[in-house]
């Protein structure tokens, strides 16, 4: 047993201790929200079924709508016979329910049920996920269908469309495989666009004329993915749930694991059309759907985006962010080898969580991550906790472009501000389900 | 994702195919001589296939440093041979790739000269089925040059076994090699010549050459091991050890760059019907043909 999966047990044992005291105070009235982590048998085409765990016998888990600012209590059941926990992503959360063991959020023992009770907030396009290691086993943790949408409702209008819809992608099946630079990664059999591979979905049915708001979320535990709507532009309105400086159009998108994208398509293009990944072989392993037009029947059509290269400038302030923050925390991320037949081991500033040394802050201090990838893997860094303001990506200057995940290029520097305004113990890390395993984590506190 | 095969199985492949273009070096006065050893491609295959719409482009080098010193049957002598040899290997799917070779020799006085061609059909076991070791079937039909060759017309299949357990890599191609048209016999010969040719040197069934290697990793971006070819004649009547071909080759393999791959080593033969020492290197270069790159809607990343 590794130590992070030994400290999950141990942290949800004493949680049932713990819940004997707090159980009276917090099970006062009924949860606003249920979710139930039980093993599921997806059917995600005929004939092909997944072995999974997910929420409420569905994936994804139910989408949570809430208003900004009304607390919501939410009772979460484990019918798995291991230690869960649920991280709320985006949220501005208490430390004890962020759902992230290293912060010191409770384990929810098997058979045991925990209430989250918190107060949303910011507003925008959220979701939540199992927060457990896989080290070895591809068949735990974020690589099952552990994933739901949050959307917190603003306080105005979040603006002009005629629909809304939420989309979640997924990797299943993962096993180890290679990767570009001769280390192990997990590589998959399949991937879904919400539960259905291509071909077999409800299609997302649509009439000519009308704006469509689409909140994608993508959930693999460790795969970017691209994706286009045929035919059709798009236009980026917000990143991660907050608006972006300068909505823009786009013929297609990228999302690293835990990233989300709000944007916004006017369907001007009577047909059948495929919203899929923009690489043929995702959409031959399922990353797709159906877009029909009322009165539109036939054979779905995909048409090649021209090549994008992604960019997240031009959706944000093109200056500088004016002023210095208080202090630079430099923050060196490398790989250690241990074969190609092994997943390497990560280091930030040298050392592997959870030997890492926790990082200082000063409530209301501006602190700038800058951080150097040392590797050539892109990686997707998570702040829990607080939203940062993305300053510089390979020396392009930004700013405006308020995140809690970043696609950090290979062997680049990327800079990020955050102001330390939610006290507690906060986590850093990569969103790479195996990077985290192996290292890739770190903790920061509060003096 | 990243469509380019891993380095270990890229840079581990081996061929078994240093006996496929036997050079025949038998010599009815010396039948110690048996079937010569020809090199024109010496690598030992992973059971990994090539991404979809991307090829490989490989330049085998070796270079016969003690070898064969008579011309025997109308082929010339291997010793100080160089050969030249261009691989493309273009993925189809994530199970089947097609290789293909142009085969090259250069001696001094005898110019640069066409060998001959091969075509490599080759499909493995998915890795999505996650069986414990990599499985691969690879079938190799061509056409050498008698100068170079000898069988001229020759069919190989080769099982492909292989398994990376950490920093350690193997891989095991049990290739057999069908002589479809062998060069005739001297008509002069005698029924007891007759009888060690086609023993020795040009035998009518399957012939049994199994290869392998064994590699260690230190970092990323090199490894080091040793690879192994041999010949034991035809299945069912290995020819003896003294007339076997077997060596040994201590190789580098460097992965300087996602899209390079190089490969070097020495071998040492330890019989006399093995070239006693070659030096090969390769050097491979990947080419993405699905437009995939970095930073863009088609990126891996």
């Amino acid at each position: 047993m590794d130590r992070r999966r030994f400290m999950a047990e141990a942290s949800a044992a004493l949680t049932g201790a713990a819940l004997a005291h707090v159980a009276p105070a917090w099970a006062q009235g009924a949860p606003d929200v249920k979710l139930e982590i039980a093993p599921l048998g997806l059917e995600i085409a005929p004939g092909k079924l997944v072995h999974t765990v997910a929420y409420n016998g569905h994936v994804p888990g139910p989408l949570i709508r809430w208003p900004e600012g009304k607390p919501i209590a939410i009772d979460v059941v484990n019918r798995t016979d291991i230690p869960e926990i649920v991280h709320w992503h985006g949220l501005w959360t208490p430390s004890a329910m962020d759902g992230s063991m290293e912060e010191g959020s409770p384990m929810i023992a098997p058979g045991a049920t925990l209430r989250y009770a918190f107060t949303p907030r910011p507003s925008g396009f959220r979701w939540y996920h199992t927060h457990t290691a896989a080290m070895h086993d591809l068949k735990r943790a974020t690589y099952t269908g552990q994933f739901g949408c949050f959307y917190i409702e603003p306080r105005s209008d979040a603006g002009a469309y005629d629909q809304e819809i939420f989309l979640t992608l997924h990797d299943w099946n993962a096993y180890p495989g290679g990767s570009g630079d001769s280390s192990m990664e997990a590589s998959y059999e399949y991937s879904t666009i919400g539960s259905r591979m291509l071909g077999f979905a409800d299609p997302l049915r649509v009439r000519q004329g009308q704006r469509i708001l689409l909140h994608i979320l993508n959930a693999s535990a460790s795969l970017v993915h691209w994706l286009a709507l045929a035919g059709h532009e798009m236009t980026v309105v917000a990143m991660d749930g907050n608006p972006v400086p300068e909505p823009g159009p786009t013929r297609a998108i990228r999302l690293g694991p835990a990233e989300r994208i709000d944007i916004v398509v006017t369907m001007n293009q009577p047909g059948v059309w495929i919203l899929g990944e923009t690489r043929e072989q995702f959409r031959k392993m399922g990353m797709g759907v159906r877009v029909e037009y009322a009165n539109q029947q036939g054979k779905p059509a995909w048409i090649e985006p021209p090549e994008t290269l992604w960019d997240y400038r031009p959706f944000a302030n093109a200056a500088a962010v004016s002023g210095e923050p208080d202090e630079i925390i430099p923050l060196r991320f490398e790989s250690k080898f241990h074969g190609q037949g092994a997943f390497d081991s990560w280091t930030i500033n040298g050392k592997s969580y959870p030997h890492t040394d926790p990082i200082m802050l000063r409530q209301g201090k501006r602190y700038r991550l800058q951080m150097t990838n040392r590797s050539t893997d892109d990686h997707p860094l998570h702040l829990h906790r607080h939203t940062f303001e993305v300053t510089s990506v390979n020396g392009m200057p930004l700013s405006g472009l308020k995140k809690d995940v970043i696609v950090a290029p290979g062997n680049a520097i990327t800079e990020v501000d955050f102001t330390a305004n939610n006290p507690g113990a906060t986590l850093f890390h990569c969103h790479n389900q195996t990077h985290m395993d192996f290292g890739f984590m770190t903790l920061f506190r509060y003096a | 994702m990243n469509k380019r095969r891993p380095l270990i199985a890229a840079t581990a492949r081996v061929a078994m195919r240093v006996l496929y273009f036997l050079l025949v070096a038998v010599s009815l006065v010396c039948p110690s001589s048996a079937r010569a050893q020809d090199n024109y491609e010496i690598q030992v295959y992973p059971s990994e296939t090539m991404a979809p719409k991307t090829l490989l482009v490989e330049l085998h080098s070796n270079f016969t440093v003690e070898g064969s010193t008579a011309t025997q049957f109308g082929m010339l002598p291997t010793e100080h041979q160089e050969h030249e040899t261009i691989e493309l290997t273009e993925g189809i799917n994530d199970w089947f790739e097609v290789g293909f070779y142009i085969f090259t020799a250069e001696k001094s006085g005898n110019g640069v000269q066409w060998a001959g061609d091969h075509i490599r059909p080759r499909l493995r076991v998915p890795a999505r089925w996650r069986w414990p070791v990599g499985v691969s079937l690879s079938t190799e039909l061509g056409y050498a040059r008698p100068a170079f060759s000898n069988p001229t017309w020759s069919w190989q299949i080769m099982p492909i076994v292989d398994q990376t357990i950490g920093r350690w890599y193997w891989s095991v191609n049990g290739t057999m090699v069908w002589d479809v048209h062998v060069i005739p016999p001297p008509a002069d010969a005698t029924p007891e010549q007759k009888q060690i040719y086609y023993r020795d040197v040009a035998p009518r069934g399957v012939t049994f050459g199994p290869a392998a290697t064994l590699t260690y990793a230190p970092s990323k971006y090199f490894n080091f091991g040793v690879e192994y070819y041999s010949y034991y004649g035809q299945l069912g009547n290995f020819v003896s050890v003294h007339h076997q071909q077997q060596q040994a080759f201590p190789v580098v393999n460097l992965f300087v760059s996602p899209k390079w791959e190089i490969n070097f080593g020495a071998g040492w033969g330890a019989t006399a019907g093995t070239d006693h020492l070659i030096v090969k290197c390769i050097i491979g270069r990947y080419f993405d043909w699905s437009h995939h790159h970095p930073g863009s809607s088609d990126s891996a990343q």
